[in-house]
């Protein structure tokens, strides 16, 4: 044996264990190299982390960028208001116009209606009350088309606020509780005027006209839709007076039904 | 013939009142505390099958008041029925509850008045227990809005009151 013999056999006891680290750790670049270099492997085991943290992600969105992006949003538009206006106006402008033109089309298909008719009762009556008042045929069709409608009449315990009685063509309101509210707020607006004696005669809501009618023991409140006038609130004041004071008597607050009855009995056919 | 009462429920600020009657007209609770202004109406009819009768219960839900000498009388016209209602969490909302049940009982003598000691699942029955010498002489119920416990009893109960 050489020399070198003896040297590499010495070099291979000593530096055995390094050899096999050294290629274990080769196999496990290659491993590695493989699954970074081939995309599916990649993917297999990245995916999954990704869709975790991506769906993480969204759920929390709304609560780590939402108030940011609302806060810039909102500063966008107080800093930038003209710019909005413009932007909007066109689109509410056409909304607008869509819906007048709307409204004056079945208007003017009413009015259209109602002339067609030339032979008929109501157009020849329309032309002698134009001709007795001195308004003109015109003014008159376009007032019938807004005519004062009777939507529904309550009367109302005062104090209490409870039905009494009711009457109604269309009966799509909760009338308990739109009579509880009505007194509530009666009682609120007639409280905070403590300098006198008044009551609350009327109140608007949206397209309907409440009219409220104070007697002792009771009110009477009248939804009505269209156009409410001076004339055509007191021939209603008026109407409601002949009511209580003729038709109806004291036995009839205690009777719900027997008072119903003679509200729908004066109510029903009414034309004002 | 329809039967209708007016039910007016009141008490100190964020006792419940609302709350006994949203569990009790649409069976449902909410944590989140709205204060009621002013006053707000709803109504829930009661079948009463001992009596054949129903009955139309209009609840006045009033705002909350830590004096009721401010609630505004006319709110109270003509009240068919009363709830008093306190929390049992808060010994400020029932340290006046004899001056407060003596003040409604001098204004509407024949008015009946029931009185609930409301958030009953957040106290233990040993401290009703402790505290009876005020609960054992006033309280006629302990309810739960939020488990919905003795609510619906309640207001049974004060409608056959009411139709006696």
């Amino acid at each position: 044996m050489t020399q070198d013999d003896k040297l590499k056999i010495l070099k291979d006891i000593l530096l055995k264990d390094e050899h096999e680290y050294a290629s274990s750790i080769e196999i496990k670049l290659k491993k590695l190299e493989e699954l970074i270099t081939q995309q599916n492997n990649l993917s297999k085991h990245i995916d999954p982390i990704l869709e975790d943290k991506l769906d993480e992600f969204i759920k929390e969105m709304p609560q780590t960028i939402g108030p940011t992006i609302t806060k810039t949003l909102k500063e966008e538009i107080k800093n930038s208001q003209d710019e909005v206006v413009e932007a909007l106006y066109p689109i509410m402008g056409k909304m607008i116009k869509r819906y007048v033109q709307k409204e004056i089309q079945i208007l003017s298909e009413n009015i259209n209606r109602s002339m067609s008719n030339a032979f008929s009762f109501k157009n020849i009556f329309r032309k002698f009350r134009s001709k007795k008042s001195g308004v003109s045929e015109g003014d008159l069709l376009i007032q019938d088309q807004f005519k004062p409608n009777i939507e529904q009449i309550m009367v109302i315990e005062s104090g209490s606020g409870l039905i009494v009685s009711e009457y109604s063509k269309t009966n799509n309101i909760d009338q308990d509780t739109v009579a509880g509210m009505l007194t509530a707020i009666k009682s609120f607006a007639e409280d905070a005027f403590v300098t006198d004696i008044q009551n609350l005669e009327y109140i608007e809501y949206e397209n309907y006209h409440v009219h409220l009618q104070n007697f002792s023991k009771y009110y009477i409140a009248v939804a009505i839709s269209g156009a409410f006038t001076a004339t055509f609130r007191s021939k209603l004041e008026d109407k409601l007076l002949d009511f209580a004071q003729n038709i109806i008597n004291k036995t009839d607050l205690n009777n719900s039904e027997q008072f119903s009855s003679k509200l729908k009995s004066f109510f029903q056919n009414e034309n004002f | 013939m329809k039967i209708s009462k007016k039910i007016v429920l009141i008490g100190h600020f964020g006792v419940g009142k609302s709350s006994l009657i949203r569990r009790f007209v649409e069976d449902t609770f909410t944590e989140d505390y709205k204060v009621t202004i002013g006053v707000h109406v709803l109504k829930k009819e009661v079948k009463l099958p001992e009596t054949d009768k129903d009955i139309t219960l209009v609840i006045w839900d009033l705002e909350g008041n830590d004096d009721i000498t401010n609630t505004r009388p006319s709110y109270l016209i003509g009240t068919n029925g009363f709830l008093y209602v306190f929390d049992l969490t808060r010994p400020a909302t029932y340290e006046k509850l004899s001056n407060d049940l003596d003040y409604i009982s001098e204004r509407f003598p024949k008015t009946p008045i029931k009185v609930i000691g409301n958030k009953k699942d957040l106290v233990t029955n040993e401290f009703i227990k402790q505290n009876k010498e005020v609960f054992g002489r006033f309280v006629d119920f302990y309810t739960s809005a939020k488990s919905g416990k003795n609510v619906e009893d309640v207001f049974t109960n004060l409608a056959k009151a009411l139709i006696k």
